[in-house]
């Protein structure tokens, strides 16, 4: 099929081009960038060694969207569990009150919700602490973990349960020993997606977090942006990019599989 | 000997669910001795996994007690009832091995290690499954897996048996080798046996007594030769017995009806038949037979050949005779 | 009992978003800005009066919806083209899943930045191509006509692949033998596509656009770091304006208001599209 072809080089092109471009730009120096260069010349490692020895130095902001981001999906976890659990267990009138308002509130876009956060940040004095922002990040995530866990616990047989509870196990028991090992497919999805959406976020990282050592990576990266006011240094810039998509990068290539059935099982269910 | 002696076994009394404004099961009366197979028989929706669940504990009756050696178990929590139930589906824990499925619930219960390998090891024993000890479900067979589901109810010991049409899920030449498996382990032991099933023939080959249902209410209980010879009502005895049996129109508010094994052809005279189709089944032929009073079944020797049309009759004994309004039958 | 299991989870939700939601109601009906010296003094429906005359608010809405518009209309044309290529098997469709999912991984943020600099006025490498041909550098990010499709352009690249995603799992919903059924009674593949795919898509395509509508009126890392709002306001959206009004001009009161607005307009929409929804199922029946 030669129009299939021609389509995947589309695509590949599309998708590929804006991020082989930052790489490109990553590694040229500024002169390169502007005006042409004879040869080989206008290649350089420069861009990498200005962030990594920038204060703090540019690990520190992968460190430290690693943390909250590892926060957040515990945390999330951890609430979203429990509660997609006792929802199926709700009668169904109930159950399909609570989905409806978690639906809707999966979709809402919360940005709306940036200045109330940042007063509740301020009166409880959680502004400029790193774990602080998993708890907007796991407020704002659970609507589609509990969606997605509660339709996990939904597809497993019901006699599951009611055998581990004959066998004399308790709601705990039944939980850990049964049920969990078994939604732990849907676990790692979820987990997944919301590593994903705390690495990514931007508002409220942007309006919690002042202090430069404490700054997510998406926050980090647009500040070297507008650490100029007449030009982005765009080569620098690149390789803050370039660095900051790396894990994202491995995340995608290892976990494909498991990222699409969240996305789509949140589709289906 | 002191006072009162307490009622062995499992006892039923006026056992009712409601779902909504749905009467489900409607006022069970029964009991189960120790030891004794009791089937529960049914079409579907006629309330006998309902019955099931609501020994077990799975579900709340609206109504009714339910007794366990004497003690009144209605509002225990299943995790204390002590039962070992089959599920249909079996539900095997997909994620643990052979073994690891029988130990969970000791395990959890706190039970000394060398007892759980002992009771563990027994049982894979006595159902030959000790070569699958270390495999997943998923990597049984059918026959294997209703084998694992059994073993784990035998192994806790439990104070009754509780299956839920356990062979639905076999072929048809597994499900007759395992009727008889069935019998020798579960049946005769300390326990009260309760089995839910809608396919009569399993239910007569094992049970002791069966039990049937129809739409919540309990329709006869007694020995499978009694339903087959006294059925106490025109649904049992459509029920009970392959091929059905052949009704005749209510005449003078009585129903006739004949089993097909019991007609016979007649030299001359009798109710005029047709033959529509034959079954050869080697030792017997069935046939369906085309008379005045609808389609007739009829079953008789396979080596007899018959006419395509000649006169039924059958001995008067054997006729069973029914109330037309109430279907009760007429002694 | 198994009710009180839920209750960590809904506590957190009803702080992160019913109170908000009722803070800003509360907020709307007061004054909290510079002149009040950041106290709440209640001003009655002052804010939003000034709303309805609000020429900004009005502008930005319109801009809003019009981004909003094109790029989900345009999201759900490619998407559908990309999950019908996904969907089919062949060596190296885990592969082309992966890499196209990419872009709807990175952080908006990062990759407005990098939009910027492709559309650089005159060394980005679009520019460069069109110097390459003799012709003069575009000011791509420095004229209005031009600025709010480039903002849609990163959009669509970024969000495509969700709802290629979403519609890949409706592609995937649909059973085989159909196709097969369809034709042995002498379909076409075309007719096929209208006559099987679309319409068994439709709750997936429905499902998509609810989803990404509300986030794409809710924009605002992507037109903050791309345009900063220009030029002249042209691609400021409502999301952006309420972020201005708190954090630039530091009044409370008013960038609640204009949230609230914004949320009345998101629930006027979803309206809008459930209402679509339960006509075209009653179109069909």
């Amino acid at each position: 099929m030669r129009f299939r072809r021609l389509a995947v080089l589309l695509v590949l092109l599309w998708s590929l081009l804006p991020l082989l471009w930052q790489l490109y730009t990553s590694l040229r120096t500024g002169s390169a960038l502007i005006s042409p260069q004879p040869g080989l010349s206008g290649w350089t490692l420069d861009n990498y060694r200005q962030i990594l020895s920038g204060d703090p130095p540019f690990w520190r902001f992968l460190l430290n969207s690693t943390v909250v981001g590892l926060a957040s999906t515990a945390l999330t976890l951890l609430l979203a569990i429990p509660c997609a659990y006792g929802l199926q267990r709700q009668p169904a009138r109930t159950r399909a009150l609570l989905s409806g308002a978690l639906l809707a509130a999966a979709v809402f876009p919360y940005v709306l919700l940036f200045l109330a956060l940042l007063e509740l940040a301020r009166r409880f004095g959680l502004a400029n602490h790193l774990l602080a922002l998993s708890l907007p990040y796991a407020g704002l995530t659970l609507p589609l973990a509990v969606l997605l866990l509660g339709a996990a616990f939904r597809d497993l047989p019901p006699e599951l349960e009611e055998s581990a509870l004959l066998e004399g196990l308790n709601t705990w028991q039944r939980l850990r020993w049964v049920l969990l090992p078994l939604i732990a497919p849907a676990s790692a999805s979820t987990g997944l997606l919301v590593f994903l959406f705390s690495w990514n976020e931007y508002p409220i990282a942007l309006t919690w977090i002042s202090r430069q050592e404490l700054l997510t990576l998406p926050i980090a990266i647009a500040r070297i942006a507008g650490s100029s006011v007449y030009t982005v240094p765009y080569g620098a810039f690149a390789a803050a990019t370039v660095l900051g998509s790396l894990p994202l990068l491995a995340l995608m290539v290892i976990f494909q599989k498991p990222i699409v059935a969240g996305l789509t099982q949140g589709a289906v269910k | 000997m002191s006072g009162v002696q307490r009622p062995q076994g499992l006892v039923l009394e006026g056992l009712e669910r409601r779902v909504g404004s749905n009467l489900v099961l409607d006022g069970l009366n029964l009991s189960v001795a120790p030891g004794e197979c009791l089937a529960l028989l049914g079409p579907s929706g006629c309330g006998k996994t309902t019955t099931l669940r609501l020994i077990a504990g799975l579900d709340q009756p609206s109504a009714g007690r339910i007794r366990l050696d004497g003690d009144d178990i209605t509002r225990q929590p299943p995790s204390r009832r002590e039962v070992g139930m089959v599920f249909q589906s079996y539900a095997l824990y997909p994620h643990l091995t052979v073994e690891r499925n029988l130990s969970l619930g000791m395990e959890l219960r706190g039970l000394p290690r060398e007892r759980i390998a002992a009771q563990i090891s027994s049982v894979l024993e006595l159902l030959q499954l000790e070569p699958q000890r270390r495999r997943r479900p998923a990597e049984l067979s059918g026959g294997q897996r209703q084998r694992v589901a059994l073993a784990r109810a035998l192994v806790r010991q439990p104070r009754l048996f509780l299956l839920d049409e356990p062979m639905s899920n076999l072929d048809a030449q597994l499900r007759e080798d395992l009727r008889a498996e069935l019998r020798l382990l579960l049946c005769g032991g300390p326990q009260p046996v309760v089995y839910v099933t809608h396919d009569q023939q399993e239910a007569m080959g094992l049970a002791d007594r069966i039990a049937v249902l129809h739409q919540g209410r309990l329709q006869q209980i007694g020995s499978p030769r009694e339903l087959y010879d006294q059925p106490a009502n025109l649904f049992v005895a459509g029920f009970i017995g392959r091929p059905r049996i052949n009704v005749l129109p209510a005449e003078a508010g009585c129903i006739r009806a004949v089993r097909p094994e019991h007609l016979e052809p007649l030299a001359e005279g009798g109710l005029p038949a047709r033959v529509l189709l034959r079954e050869w089944q080697g030792a017997s032929q069935l046939l369906q037979l085309e008379t005045p009073h609808g389609r007739w079944r009829m079953v008789c020797d396979g080596r007899v050949e018959l006419a395509e049309s000649f006169g039924l009759g059958w001995p008067p004994a054997r006729e069973l005779r029914f109330e037309a309004g109430s279907g009760r039958r007429l002694h | 009992m198994t009710l009180l299991l839920t209750l960590p989870a809904l506590l957190l939700l009803a702080l992160v978003f019913a109170v908000p939601l009722l803070r800003y109601g509360w907020l709307s009906f007061h004054a909290d800005s510079v002149i009040t010296g950041l106290q709440p003094v209640p001003n009655g429906g002052a804010n939003w009066l000034r709303l309805i005359e609000d020429e900004r608010f009005w502008q930005d809405t319109v801009q809003t919806l019009r981004f909003a518009g094109l790029s989900v209309a345009l999201e759900l044309l490619v998407g559908l083209a990309l999950a019908l290529l996904l969907h089919h098997s062949w060596r190296g469709r885990t592969a082309l899943r992966t890499i196209t999912l990419l872009p709807w991984a990175l952080p908006t943020a990062v990759m407005a930045l990098g939009w910027r600099w492709i559309f650089n006025d005159p060394y980005g490498p679009i520019n460069a191509l069109v110097q390459a041909l003799g012709l003069p550098a575009l000011p791509f990010l420095s004229s209005p006509a031009s600025t709010w499709l480039v903002v849609v352009l990163a959009d669509v690249w970024k969000t495509t692949p969700f709802v290629a995603l979403l519609l890949l799992a409706g592609l995937q919903s649909i059973p085989t033998d159909l196709y097969e059924a369809f034709a042995l009674e002498g379909g076409t593949p075309a007719q096929a596509l209208r006559r099987i795919t679309l319409p068994l898509l439709l709750p997936y395509a429905f499902l998509a656009v609810l989803f990404r509508l509300a986030q794409a009126l809710g924009v605002f890392d992507l037109v903050q770091i791309l345009t900063g709002g220009g030029p002249a306001g042209s691609t400021e959206t409502l999301a952006l304006y309420s972020y201005l009004s708190a954090m630039r001009f530091l009044d409370f009161g008013y960038s609640a208001t204009v949230m609230l607005g914004m949320f009345v307009l998101l629930l006027g929409l979803t309206a809008v599209l459930l209402l679509g929804r339960r006509w075209l199922a009653g179109g069909r029946a």
